[in-house]
């Protein structure tokens, strides 16, 4: 009988063990919480299992977790290419074509995933040191990810890809550069009818937090980690006040604004967002503030 | 007289001990243990230190940690030199002809080693996340080593280098093709290396294969065969397959979860 419901995946369980059988969170500890409503997803313990399907994946490691999945016969797993670190040779592996093609490698991302099936073992990791993080699906459940976050997901998930929707376009002469702040797409993952298994991989710590109706927040866009579909987001100038404002002729900061209800997740590890100047030709939709 | 055995390096240590003399690896820590065989390479604890020789090894620092010599008179150590961070003024430096310069260069492996002599003080450190793997080396040992990942090496083993045949760049993230290998004769050897992200090792048995990420290769027993694993895999347009690296057992293999990815 499910006594424990996990505070960061919102699965229960019996909670019977140390760590969340869904997502592997210690459960024997307390929520860390900052004054300002963020709360710090803990690392999942060296070692701890997960269980999905008749399978079940270890995370291994501190500083760049891996993730080691011991595959039944029945279950399989999907990923990029890039992160596979090790397998035993009883593991399938094939590929599994993705649509958009050209758009895809326009925009640097995977063309193919590959498609890894049981019986045996296949590990998996990223290149930045951080934090593993485990968000399991309930059936009709779907999440938003951040292009490049993805370690691997379960044969129930279904992967499709949408157009980010954040961008600007700036002139320097003849030239037009297009921006991508978020990157040109977001990864999404559903699972429609069975449970399934996401993990992504976060350079970094994360925190998570859950925007009511209409409560907004501001993040740096190469920060965002995952959110839940209901979040709404889009592209937010700020232009900061003082004796040095030449009206909008100076360089502003760029944010992502998001809008609940819904789940945030952001990474510590961003990159340094690029200046924004008052060359700004075209962008997709966005609020600016002047201070 | 009761013996504590070190279960990283196996070296008797005295019932008192905390930390192995000979490696640092904590005495008192259960080894971690993945269900797929992986032992986790032992975490050492902020300022360990052990000896080698007439000298001592501190590895200060966690997230990218410094390996920091107090060499003895008579004691030597070589390395890179652009992995040094910082030294005594007196400790004198002199340079290793690796052989092989031209094809060395190619490859992308420094053709000069540099040594540190004691009597003095000298540190080490790589510029990433990481773990220092200390393998104390028994006499008549090889291990072969993935390019760029050696730290120090002590006076007593002797350094060359491999090439992997056949595999050209593919095994090393397009770094090289080379592999540094490390060979004590009579006497034991001190051997550090700097694993990127945390660091697994597993001991293959005779015939077992494990097929492995070449970025992910750190070290291996020069009784495990490497060979280029061509997957029927395309990983894009016009790309080729997917290669792997399978090892063959028996010896031991060591990864790294923070891999250089090669470009297919």
């Amino acid at each position: 009988m499910a006594t424990y419901t996990c505070a960061y995946c919102r699965q229960p369980s019996e909670g019977a063990t140390t760590t969340c059988p869904h997502c592997g969170a210690p459960v024997d500890v307390r929520a860390r919480v900052s004054d300002s409503g963020w709360e710090e997803q803990p690392a999942i313990p060296d070692m701890a299992r997960i269980q999905f399907g008749r399978s079940t994946c270890q995370i291994e490691g501190a500083y760049v977790p891996v993730a080691d999945m011991g595959l039944s016969a029945d279950d399989w797993v999907y990923f990029s290419h890039h992160v596979l670190l090790w397998t035993e040779p009883s593991v399938r592996m094939d590929t599994m074509p993705l649509a958009g093609g050209w758009n895809r490698m326009y925009a640097g991302m995977p063309l193919v995933m590959m498609r890894a099936a049981g019986p045996g073992h296949i590990a998996l990791s990223h290149d930045d040191p951080g934090e593993t993080v485990a968000v399991p699906l309930a059936p009709g459940q779907a999440v938003d990810v951040r292009e490049h976050r993805f370690l691997v997901a379960t044969g129930a998930v279904e992967y499709q890809w949408l157009d980010a929707g954040v961008w600007y376009a700036t002139q320097n002469g003849d030239d037009t550069e297009y921006h991508y702040p978020l990157g040109r797409f977001v990864d999404r993952f559903h699972a429609p009818s069975a449970p399934g298994l996401l993990l992504l991989h976060a350079p970094g710590n994360v925190f998570i937090r859950d925007l009511q109706q209409g409560q907004t927040i501001c993040v740096q866009p190469s920060a965002l980690l995952y959110k839940d579909p209901t979040v709404g987001m889009q592209l937010h100038l700020e232009y900061p006040g003082g004796a040095m404002r030449w009206g909008r002729y100076m360089t502003a900061s760029l944010w992502l604004r998001m809008w609940g209800p819904g789940r945030v997740a952001v990474h510590s590890v961003f990159e340094r967002p690029e200046p924004v100047g008052g060359n700004i030709t075209y962008n997709s939709p966005v609020t600016s503030k002047s201070w | 007289m009761e013996r504590i055995q070190c279960q990283w390096c196996k070296a008797q240590n005295p019932p008192e001990a905390k930390t192995c003399e000979t490696c640092g690896a904590p005495l008192d820590a259960r080894n971690l243990v993945t269900d797929s065989g992986w032992r986790e390479a032992p975490r050492l604890r902020d300022m360990t230190e052990f000896a080698f020789g007439s000298s001592s090894c501190q590895v200060e620092g966690e997230i990218v940690p410094v390996a920091e010599m107090n060499l003895g008179d008579g004691d030597s150590v070589f390395f890179e030199h652009h992995i040094m961070l910082w030294k005594d003024e007196h400790v004198p430096l002199s340079s290793i002809n690796t052989g092989g310069g031209m094809k060395r260069m190619l490859g992308g492996m420094p053709f000069v080693v540099t040594a540190a002599h004691g009597p003095g003080r000298i540190a080490f450190s790589r510029d990433a996340t990481g773990e220092v793997v200390v393998l104390p080396l028994h006499p008549s040992m090889e291990l072969d080593v993935r390019g760029h990942s050696f730290l120090v090496a002590s006076h007593s083993i002797s350094y060359s280098f491999v090439q992997i045949k056949g595999l050209a760049n593919v095994l090393h993230g397009g770094e090289g093709m080379y592999m540094d290998r490390f060979v004590t004769q009579d006497q034991p050897g001190l051997l550090l290396l700097h694993g990127y992200g945390n660091v697994f090792e597993r001991t293959l048995g005779d015939g077992e294969r494990i097929l492995v990420e070449p970025g992910g290769f750190l070290y291996k027993d020069s009784s495990v065969a490497m060979n280029v694993a061509q997957q029927n895999i395309k990983t894009g347009l016009l790309r080729h397959g997917m290669y792997l690296a399978e090892m063959v057992g028996p010896g031991r293999v060591g990864i790294q979860s923070m891999y250089v990815h090669h470009h297919t």
